[in-house]
């Protein structure tokens, strides 16, 4: 009786055993990720701005499972010299919360960001490229200022891609960084040595330049009379970005010039909303200028708002009105549309290059 | 020694151990016994009725033709009666007592059962694949137009899904998970290639899937051949689910094989019988509408809190249907829904007419079938004319002859049948249009209600069936069939429906089957221990078909439908369709089984299929198949325990081979090319390159099973798991550019299906006069999918190009059909929660429009702050995994109730339905109907954290796409448990009956799809389509109730 019971009890241990769950004895494929033989990039050449925050994407996945691992290694310079400048770790801002346009206040828009170290140069999670802000000239070396890429002289890296399904490498990347430009339009800036451009009329000519050129609409100049224009041809008024010495270190100040470089009284543009031009605070108004206090970079986000209908650039016009010829009010303005990465006291000048505008009545 | 005891019992499941030994009997003298063995009910002599002494366990002797058997045995000894099909009896001598009659009873111990396999009857005892036997009763007592909806949940591992109410058409049918990996359609209309089981009817092979072999796009009448069998001229239905069982079938058993017996003449006196059902189909719940002012009410204030322009506002001046409401052609409150659909009362009747004894019997069933689509001019009749004959002149000849005529008329309505389109388009009609009337209609209304589909499929089978024995043992049969079905399909459109001209379509097909199988089977019992069986047999198949279709785009007028002359313009489509067929199938055929004492079942068997579709290179596809089957409870050491009455496990192996391509893929295409030298040239289709070496699918399948009954069969349990593997599906490879060719028919797919069976059987009470019994199955079964080509890397996605953009991904080592869509994680409560791009500062995305409050929450699964194609992830699973059912039964007296229902679970539906009702607010200028949201959990304020996004902010709609149909919002879990039948039935007191004249008279009361428990949003979680979309043009299922009566009438004596 017991050999019974025995045999029995292995007879139906067994038959558990082997119709129990037994996706071993299937002997099936595990679940891997899926990583695409097709995953590349559409762009392996980035040319970035230093001194600006630049994203720069143009992966494919193919479908691969996300989230997939990316790695920049292999950095080289195109001699085979190991190339680390660009992996430099700094501070720079990284956005916490959302900038909307509508903050009161230069304090709650440093709430919605702050600092952190990251490489220069650093690949995120979705594949994208980000040439952080905190990349200067002379931590990154720019392209040749005599306008060669010679390889010894570019930057190559390789992108190694994975996922649990596997891994791919990707060769060749190349960096060739544009050397700063602190602010747009940044075209009175040569962009290779970073000094003054020339006339792109006359390029040959040391003693000519290129100037930044203010939009402006019926602007009468004063004696001839004739409406201001600012072109290739004729500059009758130029604009300056520049830097100025004796601010709080987040300034910017607007200021117009006379041909004879002299201070026009910023009241005298009777029609400019000065208060909601800029996303600035605490405004000054003095007889030479206008002041705000100001987040960098302007506009601090990309997005369109008041301050930067476009989105990309800050919106800075000049109005004032007069009683023209024939007693109809005219509408007369200039400004600029402009942006401004570099921390600091910015100013930017307007100057009247040929005649003064002219404010009276007809 | 206790604790193994109890580890045993806790084993078997065994509650009380009560074995003991028998006590010996004193010897006795010898007599000589004489008798007669009759069926209990019938009073039928019984042949081959086996007589053993209980005491020797050796045969003594057998019943003859007429019942009669002589034995000599010691007196006072039990003799036992045995024979398949009937409840073995026991029977002790009396003293002296030398002359008795037996009668025998039909036995319901399924171990006895005859099950058919590979065409012979055989016991269940000696064999070793998975099969399962419903019987015809069990499906006769609701009125359906495809027998299949009933064996819903009957079967472990047959997944059946009645998705949709559309009379006529079938469900989806499946055998032990996937098998198909072939998609066509997109969008809502996405289609799984079917795989139904082959189904054989009286041994006649027919496909069940010949009428939707083409989905939704399928053109003729579309009516299955199983949907021409009347249900209640069915005696059984057997499923063969194991490669060993279907293994003989060949390449068409892959899919399983559905044995269905049609009844046979059985009584002394003529019978008739008589049964009529009279059901009415109400449509489910339909969507809640605004009506009338409400509607124009909600568009207003839609458009006012959400205009993002002065002008939006002004526009609601310049809408007259908002603005103008006194007009009285936009001030109405139409119920469109109620337009198209309806409740129907209809009616089958069903006489059936059988005779005859074992020497000579015939059965006459003549059918009608009628349902009216609960979707206006939509309905399915069915004519039906069965007759067979069995005539029987001595033991060794046998010939069996039956004919099947049969045709079902279909009303397709001016939809596609399973899909109405045109209904769900219009019933989104605005309320504030004007109903149809008389003097005006809309178009779409006309040809909807107006259209006239005129349907049919005529099949008529003959099939004549041969036996001979020569000698006991060895028998020769040859059976000879032809099936042939002639379809026809007529649409009229009226000019209404159709830009002002009339329409006429018309489609004719006709297909063929000429079948004849010849056989040959030797059984020898070498000695008592010993026995083998060897089935032999050779089919020869030839199929073909064709069908046509003309079609005049415009014809003169309404009145003139025809005959149509041939325009060069307006005559299109036409001449012969692209399912020709001329094909012929050879197959040879053989099994050996061998048995000891009955004890231990081994089975060998092997086929050959020679097509002309497979490859050169592969002309035959061959199926092998083993079984073994060991019946512990034959065995020494556990013959004492009475309360085990059988027990049986089995262990099966077999292949199947279908032919996976088609002519094309192995040969290629070869088109006309234009002239060279005036001469007309033929070249290569360059699309695809020839395959000679295609090779056909492989299903290979492991089978384990444990069937026992417990308690005098009180208790049966039947499990099984198997493993099934589908390998060498057909995939498409693209090739390189520098091959010249686009793309290969490779072989390089496969799928495997493992899953678990159990069927548990209750008679928890059976006391005179009352009786219980309780039946659960259920199965569990999982797909993965083993292999892709190469260059797959082990995904292919399968893009949805329809605006529903409800991707399929299919991944190795994962469950073969995947959803690939946005992942909804809720609803931004407020803008604070929309993430930051910390780079660029920018608010996360979607289509240069930033999301806020109100707005659904995306993963960002790649993490670039916009939400775009690269965030699709990989979830869900199309195909259920648990699928089963529970059945009761009651009867107490005269009184009967049976209970069916059925369930499935963990399955992925996305609500294709919902997110078009919801979306509707996508524009509040369009002419549309609104739906109430109020019962809905949708965002209104910040703050709320609700599961719907704001679907009224119309003016971002486009950018942000809160209501896409690609996200996990929609996708939900289509679990339902559905109580399908149930059936109430009284019997009338026989003495009663008798004195009007019948021999029997039942009424039952009735009901299908009564009710159905689901956690699931939408109406029906059944109601989607195969790959577990609810699409909003699906045919609703109706619910049935009916009365029906059977009354045989008293024709005898």
């Amino acid at each position: 009786m017991e050999r019974v019971i025995k045999k029995a009890t292995i007879f139906f241990l067994l038959t558990g055993m082997i119709s129990g769950g037994c996706k071993k004895l299937y002997n099936l494929p595990d679940e891997k990720d899926y990583l695409s033989s097709n995953l590349n990039f559409s762009n392996k050449i980035f040319e970035p701005i230093l001194g600006r925050t630049t994203l720069m994407g143009g992966f494919n996945s193919d479908r691969s499972t996300e989230p997939l691992k990316f790695e920049i290694v292999n950095a080289r310079w195109g001699d085979g010299r190991p190339m680390t400048d660009i992996f430099t770790e700094a501070e720079t801002y990284v956005w916490t919360g959302t900038y909307t346009g509508n903050e009161k206040s230069l304090e709650e828009i440093e709430a919605k960001r702050k600092k952190e170290k990251h490489p220069l140069f650093e690949i995120r999670r979705s594949g994208e490229f980000i040439m952080w802000s905190a990349s200067t000239n002379a931590l990154i070396q720019p392209r040749a200022t005599d306008s060669t890429n010679f390889p010894q002289n570019t930057r190559y890296f390789d992108i190694k891609v994975s996922n649990s399904g596997g891994e791919m490498l990707i060769k060749d990347f190349q960096v060739r960084p544009w050397r700063e430009r602190p602010y747009e339009p940044s075209n009175d800036m040569n962009l290779y040595t970073g000094g003054i451009a020339p006339n792109p009329k006359d390029p040959t000519n040391p003693a000519d330049r290129d100037y930044i050129r203010p939009f402006i609409y019926n602007v009468l100049s004063t004696p001839s009379e004739k409406n201001m224009v600012s072109n290739d041809d004729r500059k009758d008024i130029v604009a300056f970005i520049r830097p100025f010495s004796g601010g709080n270190g987040h300034n910017l100040r607007i200021k117009v010039l006379n041909k004879d470089s002299l201070p026009i009284n910023p009241s005298t543009f009777n029609e400019t909303s000065w208060k909601t031009m800029l996303h600035g605070f605490n405004m000054q108004m003095t007889n030479e200028y206008v002041q705000y206090d100001v987040g960098y970079p302007i506009p601090l986000v990309e997005i369109p708002t008041p301050y930067a209908p476009g989105g990309t650039r800050a919106h800075a016009e000049l109005k004032y009105s007069r009683i023209g010829f024939g007693g109809t009010r005219v509408m007369a303005g200039f400004g600029l549309d402009f942006a401004i990465y570099r921390p600091g006291d910015w100013e930017i000048v307007f100057l009247f290059r040929t005649e003064n505008p002219k404010f009276e009545n007809d | 020694m206790k604790l193994r005891l109890y580890v045993f019992l806790l084993l078997t499941g065994g509650l009380f151990p009560s074995w003991h030994l028998l006590a010996q009997a004193p010897p006795p003298a010898t007599i000589t016994v004489r008798g007669t063995v009759v069926n209990k009910n019938s009073n039928a002599p019984l042949q081959s009725v086996t007589i053993a002494n209980e005491k020797t366990g050796k045969g003594v002797g057998m019943t003859n033709a007429d019942g009669h058997f002589e034995v000599r045995v010691p007196a006072g000894a039990t003799l036992i009666f045995s024979s398949v099909g009937l409840a073995t009896k026991k029977v002790k001598l009396e003293p002296g007592q030398t002359n008795i009659k037996v009668p025998m009873e039909e036995n319901n111990r399924s171990m006895d059962d005859a099950i058919i396999v590979a065409y012979q009857r055989r016991t269940k005892e000696t064999t070793t694949g998975a099969v399962n036997v419903v019987m015809g009763k069990e499906v006769q007592d609701v009125p359906v137009s495809n027998v299949e909806q009933l064996l819903q949940g009957k079967v472990p591992g047959l997944n059946i899904q009645n998705n949709t109410g559309a009379p006529g058409f079938r469900g989806s049918v499946q055998m032990r998970g996937l098998s198909n990996l072939s998609i066509s359609g997109s969008g809502s209309e996405s289609f799984l290639q079917p795989t139904s089981p082959l189904y054989i009817i009286d041994g006649v092979p027919i496909d069940a899937d010949k009428a939707s072999e083409y989905g939704f796009q399928t053109q003729g009448p579309g009516i299955s051949p199983v949907s021409l069998i009347p249900p209640e001229d069915i005696e059984s239905i057997q499923v063969l689910k194991d490669a060993q069982a279907t293994s003989m079938y060949g390449s068409r058993g892959a899919y399983g094989v559905i044995i269905i017996s049609t009844r046979r003449g059985n009584s002394k006196v003529p019978r008739v019988r008589y049964t009529a059902n009279y059901f009415v189909t109400t449509p489910p719940k339909l969507r809640e509408t605004l009506g009338g002012n409400a509607e124009r009410r909600l568009k207003i204030a839609q458009i006012v809190t959400n205009a993002r322009s002065y002008d939006d506002i002004m526009r609601i001046n310049q809408t007259t249907f908002l603005a103008d409401s006194l007009n009285p052609y936009w001030n109405n409150s139409t119920n469109w829904q109620a337009v198209f659909y309806r409740t129907t009362y209809n009616q089958t009747h069903n006489l059936a007419l059988d005779g005859g004894n074992a020497k000579f019997n015939y059965k006459t069933n003549l059918g009608y079938y009628t349902e009216k689509g609960v979707i206006k001019n939509t309905g399915f009749d069915r004519y039906n004319l069965n007759m067979n004959m069995e005539f029987r002149p001595s033991d060794k000849f046998r010939i069996f002859s039956s004919l099947f005529g049969s045709m079902g008329i279909q009303g397709k309505g001016n939809g596609l049948g399973i899909l109405q389109q045109g209904v769900a388009d219009n019933g989104t009609a605005s309320t504030l249009l004007p109903p149809p009337s008389y003097y005006q209609s809309s178009g779409a209304v006309v040809s909807a209600l107006k259209t006239k589909n005129d349907n049919s499929s005529r099949n008529l089978r003959a099939n004549v069936d041969m036996r001979y024995e020569p000698f006991p043992g060895v028998a020769f049969a040859s059976s000879l069939s032809y099936d042939n079905t002639s379809d026809m399909e007529s649409t009229f459109t009226p000019a209404a429906a159709n830009n002002q001209f009339a329409r006429v379509y018309d489609f004719t097909g006709k297909n063929f089957t000429l079948y004849n199988r010849n056989n040959f089977t030797y059984y020898k019992a070498i000695t008592r221990d010993h026995s083998i069986f060897i089935n032999a047999f050779n089919e020869i198949y030839k199929q073909g078909a064709q069908s046509r279709i003309t079609r005049q785009e415009r014809t003169p007028n309404d009145q003139m439908q025809g005959p149509i002359g041939f325009d060069s313009y307006f005559s299109r489509g036409g001449g012969v369709l692209a399912n020709f067929k001329n094909a012929t199938i050879a197959s040879f055929a053989g099994s050996i089984s061998y048995d000891y004492q009955k004890r231990f079942v081994a089975e060998f068997s092997y086929r050959l299929d020679g097509t002309s579709s497979n490859g050169l290179e592969n002309l035959y596809s061959k199926n092998p198949s083993v079984g073994l089957r060991w019946n512990f409870s034959k065995e020494k050491w556990l013959k004492d325990l009475i309360w085990l009455s059988y027990g049986a496990l089995r262990l099966t192996w077999g292949q199947n081979i279908v032919p996976t391509g088609n002519l094309q893929s192995i040969y290629g295409i070869y088109d006309l090319n234009g002239n060279f030298n005036n001469n007309p040239t033929i070249g290569i289709n360059y699309d695809q390159i020839p395959n000679p070496f295609l090779k056909p699918t492989t299903t290979t399948q492991y089978n384990l099973g444990f069937e026992t009954g417990l308690f005098n069969d009180k208790f049966v349990v039947n499990f099984d798991t198997y493993f099934k593997k589908v390998d060498n599906l057909l995939f498409d490879r693209y090739l390189a550019s520098n091959t010249g060719f686009n793309k290969l028919a490779s072989n390089d797919a496969g799928i495997a299906n493992y899953g678990y069976e159990l069927m548990v059987t209750a008679r928890l009470i059976a006391k005179r006069g009352f009786t219980w019994t309780v039946s659960v199955n259920g199965a569990i079964n999982r797909d993965v999918l083993l292999r892709l080509p190469a260059e797959y890397n082990g995904q292919y996605t399968r893009i949805d190009n329809s605006p529903y953009n409800q991707h399929t991904v299919f991944r190795v080592g994962r469950n073969t059909l995947s959803n690939y869509l946005i992942r909804n994680e809720g609803v931004y409560s407020t803008d604070d929660e929309v993430p930051v791009d910390p780079v660029t500062g920018k608010r996360y995305q979607s289509n240069g429009v930033p999301f806020k409050a109100g707005d659904p929450r995306f993963k960002d699964v790649n993490g670039d702050y916009v939400l775009d194609g690269r965030d699709y992830e990989v979830g869900g699973n199309s195909q259920p995994m648990v699928t089963g059912g529970i059945s009761t039964n009651v009867v107490y007296k005269n009184f009967g109730l049976n209970v069916y229902a059925t369930f499935t679970a963990k399955r992925t539906i996305l609500n294709n339905a919902l997110s078009d009702r919801m979306s509707i607010t996508r524009d509040p200028f369009d002419l549309r109907a609104v739906v109430p949201l109020s019962d809905l959990d949708i965002w209104r304020k910040p703050g709320d954290h609700a599961r719907y996004p704001n679907p009224y902010d119309y003016g971002r709609y486009n950018q942000i796409q809160p209501l896409r149909p690609d996200q996990t919002l929609w996708a939900e879990d289509g679990s339902y448990l559905k109580i399908n039948n149930v059936i109430l039935s009284y019997m009338f007191n026989k003495a009663l009956v008798r004195k009007v004249g019948f021999n029997s008279a039942r009424i039952y009361f009735s009901t299908e799809n009564l009710i159905t428990f689901s956690g699931y949003s939408g109406p029906n979680p059944e109601n989607v389509t195969t790959l577990g979309r609810d699409v909003s043009s699906g045919y609703a299922v109706p619910r049935k109730y009916n009365i029906g009566v059977n009354i045989e009438l008293n024709t005898g004596n």
